[in-house]
């Protein structure tokens, strides 16, 4: 078994250094998607979490007898089966929610976050390390989840979990709805604006230039 | 063409000047309004270029201030401060500056500032001009030809479209006034339009056929709004026509010349 403070780094390092979201820039198809209000991102965020982890743990018990022929379809299956599991749930005890969120928590099966995680780290090492890691890298995605959904709700209609925050210009108060927020272009500009401010502060998770300028620059003085 | 008299910042201020019928003619006619639009536009725009000097060791150029004169022209009516200030932030930087400045960004950052306006806060109005702006246009786009910064292509490939598309079926002649003065401060931009000559062509005549299909079937919408999404539409496909330009052309050598 390993030592705590391993454990402790596994479960954090997907957080900030390396976030699977902004780093690797896995899952953002929904992270687009279901941003438009903080109370949709919770759920889709917790889902994943729970999905993720619980996936994470069942492939590792059974890794040393996955043929590798199969895997991926072996993997999705029981990805499938519990994301059903997670939906029903929903539908019984969220309904609102769950229709706010429509198919995009049946599509986590294929949110290529959770098949990552499980095919590169579930696979390969025991049951409490890979659920550890998962559940790492759900808290990594519901971070930047909830903090998308946070600005676009605020901005877009001066919300916050339905109540609201900004007092509202047609009823008196000094905000106007910035609509764009609501539509799925500003939810790449967040995105595009996260992830340039976090490889300003942290210059190592910036990848290398395609291109190396030339030697003698003259141009453009 | 390092050493000669064609850096960036030459082409910038021959296009500067080039616009300069348009501009005098605007502010003729819409006296301190117009002036204290430009004024903010202009200060916003440099302020973003000041910042990224200092922060990133961009040099700064003077083609913030074409932006700021598209932006003053084109933006929505009586918007507020903080929404113009908002737009125009997000245009320059979003749309220019990180890309490392004017000359490598993929779309004008005009056009991205009016887009975000308009689609941020459809509520407001969008500008009307008197007749003698839009002519203007025809002497800007002459100048830009003759000085050689605007694309002859361009002009010209939307010019037959659209006066082609008039004389055959007499199109919607409410669009034309601004759609000329799109033309010229947003689509025959240097930067982010066609760069082969069979692609000039093409994307002029995108742009005229945008606007005369969303002047036929977007309800509601007044010329500026039309024409500003034609322009952002059909700089967004400029890639795309010099990619067939210049696959029309490899097919036309193979032909020619033989080999695989």
């Amino acid at each position: 078994m390993a030592a705590p403070g391993s454990f402790w780094r596994t479960l954090t390092a997907p957080l900030l250094r390396e976030n699977p979201v902004t780093l690797q820039i896995l899952g953002i198809c929904s992270a687009l998607a279901v941003t438009t209000s903080l109370a949709t991102a919770l759920t889709m965020a917790a889902s994943l979490t729970v999905v993720l982890t619980l996936a994470a743990g069942l492939i590792s018990l059974i890794r040393r007898h996955i043929p590798d022929t199969i895997r991926l379809i072996l993997q999705i299956v029981i990805i499938a089966s519990l994301v059903i599991v997670i939906d029903q749930i929903l539908q019984a005890y969220f309904f609102e929610i769950s229709r706010a969120l429509s198919v995009f928590v049946g599509l986590i099966t294929t949110n290529c976050l959770v098949l990552g995680r499980t095919e590169t780290f579930a696979r390969h090492n025991p049951p409490v390390p890979s659920m550890v890691d998962a559940f790492g890298n759900g808290l990594g995605y519901s971070l930047v989840l909830i903090f998308i959904g946070c600005v676009r709700e605020v901005f877009g209609k001066g919300e916050l979990m339905g109540r609201q925050v900004l007092p509202l210009a047609e009823q008196g108060g000094w905000f106007t709805p910035l609509s764009l927020m609501l539509l799925a272009p500003s939810g790449f500009f967040l995105l595009g604006g996260l992830v340039w401010a976090l490889r300003t502060l942290m210059p190592e998770q910036a990848e290398a230039p395609d291109f190396a300028p030339p030697e003698h620059r003259e141009a453009a003085e | 063409m390092i050493r000669g008299l064609w850096d960036r910042e030459m082409v910038a201020l021959l296009l500067l000047a080039a616009l300069m019928p348009m501009a005098l003619v605007w502010i003729w006619f819409g006296g301190a309004g117009a002036v204290g639009r430009l004024g903010l536009a202009l200060i916003v725009s440099g302020a973003w270029h000041l910042i990224f000097m200092l922060a990133r060791a961009q040099p700064p150029s003077f083609a913030g201030a074409i932006t700021a004169l598209a932006v003053a022209m084109l933006a929505p009516e009586d918007m507020g401060l903080v929404r113009i200030v908002l737009g125009i932030s997000f245009g320059a930087v979003f749309g220019e500056l990180v890309f490392g400045g004017w000359g490598r960004n993929v779309l004008n950052p005009a056009t991205v500032t009016l887009a975000f306006l308009g689609f941020g806060f459809p509520t407001f109005a969008w500008p009307d001009f008197v007749l003698p702006v839009a002519w203007a246009a025809i002497p800007a786009a002459g100048l830009g030809v003759l000085f050689g910064v605007m694309p002859f292509g361009i002009l010209a490939g939307a010019a037959l479209v659209g006066g082609g598309t008039a004389l055959l079926a007499g199109g919607p002649d409410w669009v034309v006034p601004a759609a000329a003065m799109v033309l010229v401060l947003l689509v025959a931009d240097p930067v982010a339009s066609a760069s082969t000559a069979l692609g000039r062509w093409l994307n002029g005549a995108l742009y005229a056929a945008l606007v005369l299909l969303f002047a036929s079937g977007w309800e509601g919408a007044s010329p500026v709004q039309l024409c500003v999404a034609a322009a952002l539409l059909a700089s967004l496909a400029a890639p795309l026509l010099d990619d067939i330009a210049i696959a029309l052309w490899t097919l036309q050598r193979r032909r020619r010349h033989g080999g695989s």
